[in-house]
């Protein structure tokens, strides 16, 4: 079962859209016992990360995510500020803590990285390097646009294995394949072919 | 479909997806504008299932908008599909509810539309009233003052003439502009195009001229302006058509590409 987590922030219909586009029945929902059963979880998220967790505690979906994705074995795929919540802790609104299940933390875009004086919100289609052509990445160019809105981002750190990243002042992660955690902070619903080969991908996972 | 201030009525939703190839289009495109320029008898609900039907196969940014007033409007038409929202009287009539959909939603989710006609006059209420407040000081205030994320330019008297774009409006914006430009109105034919996407204070070429959505006009003007160099985002449209359904008849692309 498909589960997309409707906790009130993020485009999920379009998301939606791009999984019915492929012949997935993916079902919409905050109830955390179906997102504690489905098999393929998809995070989507638009907003802020504090405003976010707080919508998912409140309805016992972190939890539900963690038992799915921890005890039973589920895929989470992540998008935009989904991914984000994967990870340890944001900054927007106050330091929040995330779900964890990656050790990455969220912050700001600085005005001026690197030297340049950057135009934040990051918005539009950008190139992503990709270091790998399997799980997620299968059948994408090494180099592949995709639609960027965000302010915040999270930095490679220390993960390692399958990631993608995108040049905005500062390397950032752009997406990232640890198994069963799959992150993407462009929108693959909102990038043509590209978003929906990586959906395809972690279907298949 | 074309906005041309002397609308061309030419069907309703039903009527596009039936005598355009829209899936088609839809892989030959950045992102999509919908506009409701319904004068007499707006109907947002009726509004709201054209962009859901219309987001259905279209997987880039859509933006929707007119007559777009308050912060519930604004609300209905981002849980139908759409990913911003495009103000125009807004701007200069409910200024407080576009500061309310901005905290709401983010700036980034609103696009500033600016209608021009001659005498470099802004028009709003689909062009049926001018500010008294000129052009070029209006659009300062659009950007530097206003929360929005992205300004459309339109020139009215080109709108739905197919002669080109007005390049002249660019004259009009402030030296330093912090966001996304997208110029309107005019656009008939490829060249237009280059053009547009060639010179440096533009960003985006937005066209909404039927002539360019007969056959595959769209999609051969998109791989021209990549050959000539242009830097527009990449994509495999036949792959697109190849993924349809591919979940559900559990076909796995095995080749690599």
């Amino acid at each position: 079962m498909i589960a997309i987590v409707d906790y009130g922030m993020g485009n999920v219909y379009s998301v939606a859209s791009a999984l019915r586009y492929l012949g997935a029945k993916p079902i919409l929902t905050a109830d955390p016992e179906l997102v504690a059963a489905a098999e393929h979880l998809i995070l989507p998220g638009v907003g802020s990360f504090r405003n976010a967790m707080t919508a998912m505690r409140e309805r016992g979906l972190d939890a539900a995510i963690h038992e799915a994705v921890e005890s039973r074995g589920a895929k989470i795929l992540g998008i935009c500020l989904g991914m984000q919540l994967l990870g340890s802790s944001g900054s927007e609104g106050g330091d929040t803590a995330g779900l964890g299940l990656i050790p990455n933390s969220t912050n700001e875009f600085l005005k001026t990285e690197s030297g340049l004086t950057l135009k934040i919100p990051h918005v539009g289609f950008d190139t992503v390097n990709i270091n790998s052509s399997s799980g997620i990445f299968q059948n994408l160019p090494s180099e592949a646009d995709f639609y960027f809105t965000h302010s915040y981002r999270m930095l490679v750190e220390g993960l390692s294995g399958k990631i993608g990243t995108c040049s905005y002042g500062v390397d950032f992660l752009a997406a990232f394949d640890a198994g069963s955690v799959c992150g993407a902070q462009f929108h693959p619903e909102k990038s043509q072919t590209n978003g929906l080969v990586m959906f395809n991908n972690f279907l298949q996972k | 479909m074309s906005r041309n201030f002397r609308l061309q009525k030419v069907g309703d939703i039903k009527w596009l997806l039936k005598n355009y190839d829209f899936s088609q289009l839809a892989f030959s495109i950045d992102e999509l504008v919908v506009l409701d320029v319904s004068r007499a008898n707006r109907d947002l609900d009726r509004f709201c299932e054209t962009i859901k039907v219309l987001t259905e196969g279209c997987f880039v940014p859509i933006s929707a908008g007119g007559g777009i007033r308050n912060v519930h409007e604004a609300k209905r038409i981002l849980r139908s599909g759409a990913d911003k929202v495009v103000l125009n009287t807004a701007l200069h009539t409910d200024l407080d509810s576009v500061w309310d959909i901005a905290r709401e939603f983010g700036r980034q989710c609103i696009i500033a539309s600016v209608d021009i006609n001659k005498g470099n006059k802004v028009w709003v209420e689909n062009g049926t009233k001018a500010l008294k407040t000129g052009a070029k000081e209006w659009i300062r205030e659009v950007v530097e003052e206003f929360p929005v994320g992205e300004l459309y330019l339109n020139s009215m008297e080109r709108d739905g003439t197919g002669q080109g774009y007005l390049f002249d409006l660019l004259d009009l914006l402030p030296d330093k502009i912090d966001m996304p430009v997208i110029i309107a109105g005019g656009a008939g034919k490829y060249d237009h195009f280059v053009h547009g996407l060639n010179n440096a204070d533009v960003d985006a070429v937005a066209t909404a001229h039927l002539f360019n959505f007969i056959g595959n006009g769209l999609e051969l003007a998109r791989i021209g302006l990549l050959s000539e160099g242009i830097l527009l985002p990449h994509w495999d449209s036949k792959l697109a058509a190849q993924l349809k359904g591919i979940y559900s008849s559990n076909k796995f692309i095995s080749e690599k590409l």
